[in-house]
């Protein structure tokens, strides 16, 4: 059990990108999607870390590069749990199925992410077969009915095929299966976006306890802000491939810095029917990443964007503790609002 | 009181399975006036889109409409009995003539192989007296008015050129060029990121101003609902639970189910607040509760009441209600 003060990375990207090439025929030349561009982050041991922005903002992305699932075209990927370490952008085949044991994905769609023709024990114990986690069926039956009671799923319902249970069900039979292997790192990809309000609650408060329980680190990507300002003690905002922003929760939602991290907040409708949204909305969409403006990849939708935006890009500055902004205006902006 | 434009009367509708016969709606009523934007909530399998779409008969070939089951809409003077139309040359008045629909994903609701044009000149062909050359400068003009850029190069492209949110904007554009007199509007915005969501919410404001149109706004979020609907009806498993105007219904919710939706919901406001979830899961449909539909999950549920009797709809204050048999005992007191 690591300490609570220790602020220790388990992951931190340097410089991470990831480029696609797209395209590239007999006589076409290649495009290539810039997807991840320049990333640099600390995921602290234990926390709840959420990473919000648009579709095609690079966030499914850059969860998949932490797990070596999306190729790192530049930058490197240090994995420390203390006990284990690696570097994923050089890692070698046996040290990626250890890693595969420490760090796993929870998918978005409860539908599609488990198969149709298998019964839920068999899912769930699909990963310890594939790792070679467990020796005899017995034992491989006996940690299936522990993670699966931990997910609170009917262990009577084991027997069962996919298709008998619902949507929340579904989720907690994925988080099983993710959890079975006692991975540290988990990334949850839009793991509630398909899910109803009403059952959302209870699969993010299933989250929140079983990190609790078993020491994990969460990469929590959403869109959905309001979802991550209740279960996430860290945000990264992304834009175009870049971070934009990132900060303790309460900092980031009490003062966002950063113009886009402003309308994103300012754009989920309030349930108040009488709320007037103040803030200014955003005009245009996210730019193609095959074709990125120069300077500030967000100037062509910014309301405040000048002459320096377009010419350059900004680095990430650092305005406090653990509150990171990239965006050249910020100071002045930030003097703006105090002064408003 | 105006009249309303469109009214439902006892609408219940099962589908014939291979599993028997499923009860989707049952017993929803309401009206729609002219100008007025109705958000109907609720989760998946509440029955919201079925609703909705018997309005313009488009539920498939299994569909059963119950015999007392009635949709009337006021079109031009006339009363048309919607469930009594037949013959697609019938349904025009409704498809494509009174109603025009949108769907949540704008993909699925073009042709890929035609272009955005082409499919929205070929529908003013079909449901106006315009000449192609007309039909084509209103498309033009509407595309423009929703707001996309290069509205005449864009006419000549396909759908899959368009962004998630310029499709949205387009179907907008293609549903409303006919002149609909209500639109419904099926999770318009789900597929959407908030910074396009909140341009299309207010797209959509400015339209029902200008046009003065009615929309059957289905979403299951209630925060959409509240910057977008004069009213509210709330439905869970196939029947309405609660309906009035949006302040009354989210200030005031009186049944347990809108309660608990309300609270399931991340308060930005309050971030020490617990998400509290609705206890249980959905009931399959195969498994329809007896009594009180929401009976299975609710907090304050009675036996041998709840599980028995089938509340009605009982006004709380103008034209808020809910039906509830815990809320007519708290409001007799």
């Amino acid at each position: 059990m690591m300490a609570e003060t220790d602020a220790k990375p388990i992951l931190s990207a340097r410089d991470l990108s990831v480029h696609f090439p797209i395209g590239g025929g007999l006589l076409t030349s290649k495009v290539v999607v810039r997807a991840v561009e320049g990333i640099n982050l600390d995921i602290p041991a234990g926390s709840f870390f959420g990473l919000v922005g648009e579709s095609g903002s690079g966030k499914t992305t850059f969860g998949r590069a932490l797990l070596h699932a999306a190729p790192i075209t530049r930058g490197h990927v240090k994995y420390d749990d203390g006990e284990a370490a690696y570097d994923l952008a050089q890692v070698s085949k046996d040290e990626l199925k250890e890693y595969r044991k420490r760090a796993q994905l929870i998918f978005q769609d409860p539908y599609a992410a488990l198969s149709p023709r298998m019964t839920v024990r068999d899912i769930i114990a699909e990963p310890l077969e594939v790792m070679g986690l467990t020796a005899t069926r017995a034992e491989t039956d006996e940690r299936v009915r522990e993670i699966a009671a931990k997910c609170r799923l009917n262990l009577e319902h084991l027997r069962r095929f996919p298709h008998a249970f619902s949507g929340g069900q579904r989720q907690r039979i994925s988080i099983a299966r993710a959890l079975v292997s006692q991975p540290r790192f988990i990334v949850a990809d839009e793991s509630v976006a398909a899910l109803d309000v009403s059952i959302q609650a209870d699969v993010l408060n299933l989250l929140k306890e079983l990190q609790k329980d078993m020491g994990l680190t969460f990469l929590f990507i959403s869109h959905d802000l309001s979802v991550v300002a209740h279960v996430c003690d860290h945000v990264a905002v992304m834009y175009l491939g870049r971070l934009v922003e990132t900060a303790p929760t309460r900092d980031l939602f009490a003062a966002p810095r950063h113009p886009y991290t402003k309308a994103l907040l300012s754009a989920i409708p309030s349930l108040d029917p009488d709320h007037e949204s103040t803030a200014q909305k955003l005009e245009g969409e996210i730019p193609s990443p095959t074709n990125p403006p120069p300077g500030c990849k967000f100037q062509t939708r910014c309301p405040h964007a000048i002459d320096i935006c377009r010419q350059q890009e900004p680095s990430l500055s650092h305005l406090g503790l653990e509150h990171d902004v990239a965006c050249h205006r910020w100071e002045e902006l930030a003097e703006a609002s105090a002064e408003a | 009181m105006t009249e309303p434009l469109i009214s439902a009367r006892d609408l219940s509708i099962r589908f014939h399975t291979d599993e028997g016969l499923i009860t989707a709606v049952e017993k929803v009523n309401f009206d729609i006036a002219p100008g007025e934007v109705l958000g109907l909530v609720g989760e998946s399998g509440s029955g919201k889109s079925v609703t909705a779409k018997a309005l313009m008969q488009l539920n498939a070939g299994n569909t059963v409409y119950d015999s007392e089951s009635r949709i009337t809409l006021r079109a031009d003077g006339a009363d048309v009995d919607v469930l009594s139309l037949r013959r697609p040359k019938e349904m025009m008045v409704i498809r494509g003539g009174a109603i025009s629909m949108i769907f949540q994903e704008p993909m699925a609701s073009f042709a890929p192989a035609i272009t955005v044009g082409d499919q929205m000149v070929e529908q003013l062909m079909l449901h106006s007296s315009m000449t192609k050359v007309q039909a084509k400068d209103h498309s033009i003009h509407m595309l423009e008015r929703v707001g996309i850029p290069e509205a005449g190069r864009r006419f000549d492209q396909y759908a899959f050129e368009f962004s998630g949110g310029m499709r949205q904007r387009a179907m907008i554009a293609m549903a409303l060029s006919t002149k609909p007199k209500l639109l419904i509007a099926d999770e318009p915005t789900t597929a959407l990121d908030v910074t396009i969501q909140a341009q299309v919410i207010d797209l959509m404001k400015e339209l029902v101003d200008e046009f003065h149109m009615a929309i059957l706004f289905i979403t299951h979020d209630l925060g959409v609902i509240a910057q977008t609907a004069d009213n509210v009806a709330v439905m869970y498993l196939g029947r309405v639970v609660e309906h009035g105007p949006v302040r009354d219904v989210i200030r005031n919710a009186a049944h347990p189910y809108t309660q608990g939706l309300l609270n399931a919901l991340p308060n930005l406001e309050n971030l020490n607040s617990p998400l509290t979830p609705v206890a249980g899961d959905i009931p399959s449909p195969l498994e329809r509760p007896s009594g009180c539909v929401f009976h299975t999950r609710c907090p304050v549920f009675m036996e041998g009441k709840c599980d028995r009797d089938v509340p009605v709809m009982v006004n709380q204050s103008g034209d808020h209600a809910a039906a509830c048999f815990a809320v007519v005992n708290q409001g007799g007191a």
